[in-house]
């Protein structure tokens, strides 16, 4: 049986589910380099090191998106933000460029 | 200079990244391109491709890439981010952070740029498809250049 995979749906919840995890910071899991570690959502591990929350994010995002992909056709989502859909990615990265705007403000 | 996995894989990364440059730019010229009569000049030479060709390279070069920077991510955790930060070059952690979540964004994109290309969909989202391939070009375009200037930065030290 073919899984009714929607691209469109897939690529639209991403972007919006990627912006909204990321602004309230709630990545699936951290992973610490230094020490091979993991741990659940957000919060930091002792004597660790630096956490990396991208894959976290990621994977939230993905999961988000994989589900309501099969939920909603290409034919629904493509109609409804046809001519628009470039908006969602556009609209994602000037989400993210806002959040990191402190790292330039710095100096 | 030693020759570690993480310094092959930087430059593996490095690589496919010029070669996800040149297809996607090339793909991307030629979309702007006005319809008109095909000249023997280096322009018309340059944009008279099918852009349909390089949507499977683009989407597999792109995969690859996402994959690859991936997987040298926590190196760059540990032994770039960590100096950047000691010499207060935060503009260039930013940089980098802006890197990592526009290829994330580029990834997701795949699947909706590839349905984009396909035959059936040429007349119904054209707009769509130019508007698309943009976005991704400008990421490749951007992550290429932020990752060659943090390297100049830093170095494969």
């Amino acid at each position: 049986m073919k899984l009714p995979f929607s691209a469109v749906t897939f690529s639209i919840v991403f972007c919006v589910a990627y912006a909204a995890i990321y602004w309230f910071n709630q990545p699936l899991f951290l992973y610490y380099p230094m020490t091979g570690a993991f741990t659940w959502g957000s919060a930091a591990l002792k004597d660790s090191g630096p956490g990396m929350a991208w894959y976290g994010l990621m994977a939230n995002a993905l999961i988000a998106s994989f589900v309501l992909a099969l939920a909603v056709p290409d034919r629904v989502s493509g109609r409804i933000f046809r001519n628009y859909l470039w908006v969602f990615p556009v609209g994602t990265m000037l989400i993210c460029a806002y959040l990191l705007r402190n790292f330039f403000l710095q100096g | 200079m030693n020759f570690t996995p993480t310094v092959i894989e930087l430059i593996l990364h490095s690589l496919v990244g010029v070669a996800l440059l040149g297809a996607i730019t090339h793909q991307l010229v030629s979309i702007y391109r006005k319809p008109r009569p095909r000249g023997p000049g280096f322009y018309d030479r340059y944009t008279g491709v099918n852009q349909q060709v390089f949507v499977v390279a683009v989407v597999a070069l792109f995969a690859v890439e996402v994959l690859l920077g991936g997987i040298v991510y926590p190196a760059y955790r540990i032994d770039v981010r960590i100096p950047f930060e000691e010499m207060a070059l935060f503009s260039a952690v930013g940089s980098f952070e802006s890197k990592e979540h526009f290829a994330g964004i580029g990834f997701a994109l795949l699947p909706l740029y590839y349905w984009l290309w396909r035959p059936e969909n040429a007349d119904s989202h054209r707009r769509d498809r130019i508007g698309i391939t943009s976005v991704l070009a400008f990421i490749v375009w951007w992550d290429f250049l932020i990752g060659h200037i943090l390297n100049n930065i830093r170095g494969l030290s």
